[in-house]
């Protein structure tokens, strides 16, 4: 991982006309990017008798985002798929398979589609759209914990040639009962609360 | 439901495990491995945080409320990590990071309470993976006692986290474009036996 020296002293000055060449305005359209699999991912967290969080994992998510930071725009369409979680216990994971919880035989993904995008500044900041799970679909607000952009640098790799990768780490909750997911109800809380992160690349 | 099928396998686990039962107030309790688990957080090239868990661990704890005392003693299988992404997986159980052939297991000894109350707000002991024996301490963000309606038993358990370096135990692989700050975060649940 160690830079040369020569390119340590270069890259600022890159970076600097990079910025430069990004600045002009005719650059100003949105941008597209494609979820990178590897760094796409939901975390759900539910309180266990009160006790303790269980954690558990769904991914890759798959979709596009169309970001207009200068407008202040953007949109997204994602597929989570549902039938991939994996808590760590198979026993677990296939009790929350059945029909009384994320039912992933009639609805193997769920989905989230988003059109209102807010910005502070450069900063994504929240996006709100509409979550469908089990074929229900309602309201959800995903907050921006991290978000960054930044050029895929010369040791990072880079198979497929991206000019950026934007992304960081959005935080939901919802009730798991307003999408009829009721089973073990009070015993496991009905708070869900999501951790996604996300890293988008644009080619 | 099938519980009852998974709490009599662990049941019957708990009762193998030899614990004495002389102790007068010491209570031992098994880890509950279906609700005890470490998961990691690490930021990814400063944008996204990256996310993974280790799935196999077993362990045993004794507590006494009364004397606000106790011993942890878990050990995790190191390759059992998990992220979702295979070759992230193989990575991490390399040389480069936790080069799980050479050090199979972690372990984590603990024998420092700290309390709220009656609820434990700490656990300090040491944790020992790739050879090195580190001191540390895991803040309870959450800590309860509660008579589980499957198992017919107490449990105690909460949610534990501590943010350590990974360097104190010779872990550097990719410092500093990958983090050194690697932040641990633990579902525990123990039975009383």
């Amino acid at each position: 991982m160690k830079m040369p020296l020569m390119l340590r002293a270069v890259l600022p000055m890159l970076t600097v006309l990079s910025v430069l060449l990004c600045a002009s305005p005719a650059q100003a359209q949105p941008r597209q990017y494609a979820l990178d699999p590897a760094r796409s991912w939901v975390q759900f967290e539910l309180l266990h008798f009160g006790t303790s969080t269980i954690r558990g994992r769904i991914g890759p998510v798959q979709g596009q985002v169309t970001l207009d930071p200068e407008a202040g725009t953007g949109e997204l369409g994602l597929r989570i798929p549902t039938a991939s979680l994996s808590t760590g216990i198979p026993f677990f994971d296939a009790r929350i398979r059945q029909d009384d919880l994320l039912s992933t035989s009639a609805w193997p993904e769920a989905f989230f589609v988003a059109n209102r995008f807010r910005f502070e500044g450069a900063q994504l900041v929240e996006v709100r759209g509409e979550f469908t799970l089990r074929g229900v679909s309602q309201p959800l607000s995903l907050r921006a914990l991290n978000y960054a952009c930044r050029t895929p640098g010369p040791h990072e790799p880079n198979p497929d040639g991206a000019r950026e990768v934007c992304g960081g780490d959005f935080e939901a909750e919802f009730r798991r009962s307003e999408f009829g997911a009721s089973f073990a109800l009070p015993f496991v809380g009905d708070r869900v609360k999501l951790q996604v992160q996300v890293e988008g690349r644009r080619r | 439901m099938k519980k009852p099928l998974l709490a009599s396998a662990l049941l019957a686990a708990a009762s193998l495990n030899g614990f004495g039962t002389a102790q007068a107030q010491t209570a031992s309790y098994t880890l509950d491995p279906t609700h005890t688990f470490v998961t990691w957080e690490a930021l990814h090239l400063g944008t996204s945080t990256s996310r993974g868990r280790f799935d196999k661990k077993e362990g045993k704890v004794e507590f006494d409320r009364t004397a606000k005392t106790g011993k942890i003693d878990i050990t995790i299988d190191m390759a059992s990590i998990t992220t979702g992404v295979a070759p992230f997986d193989n990575h991490l159980k390399g040389k480069d990071f936790f080069d799980v052939t050479a050090h199979p297991t972690a372990r984590f000894q603990a024998s420092g309470f700290s309390f709220d109350g009656s609820k434990v707000s700490a656990v300090q002991g040491t944790l020992t993976m790739l050879g090195k024996t580190q001191p540390v301490e895991l803040k309870s963000s959450r800590f309860n006692c509660y008579e589980n309606p499957f198992f017919k038993r107490e449990v105690c358990g909460g949610d534990f986290e501590v943010t350590i370096q990974r360097s104190l135990w010779g872990s550097t692989y990719g410092l500093p474009g990958i983090p050194d700050n690697v932040r641990l975060l633990v579902q525990a649940e123990a039975i009383k036996q």
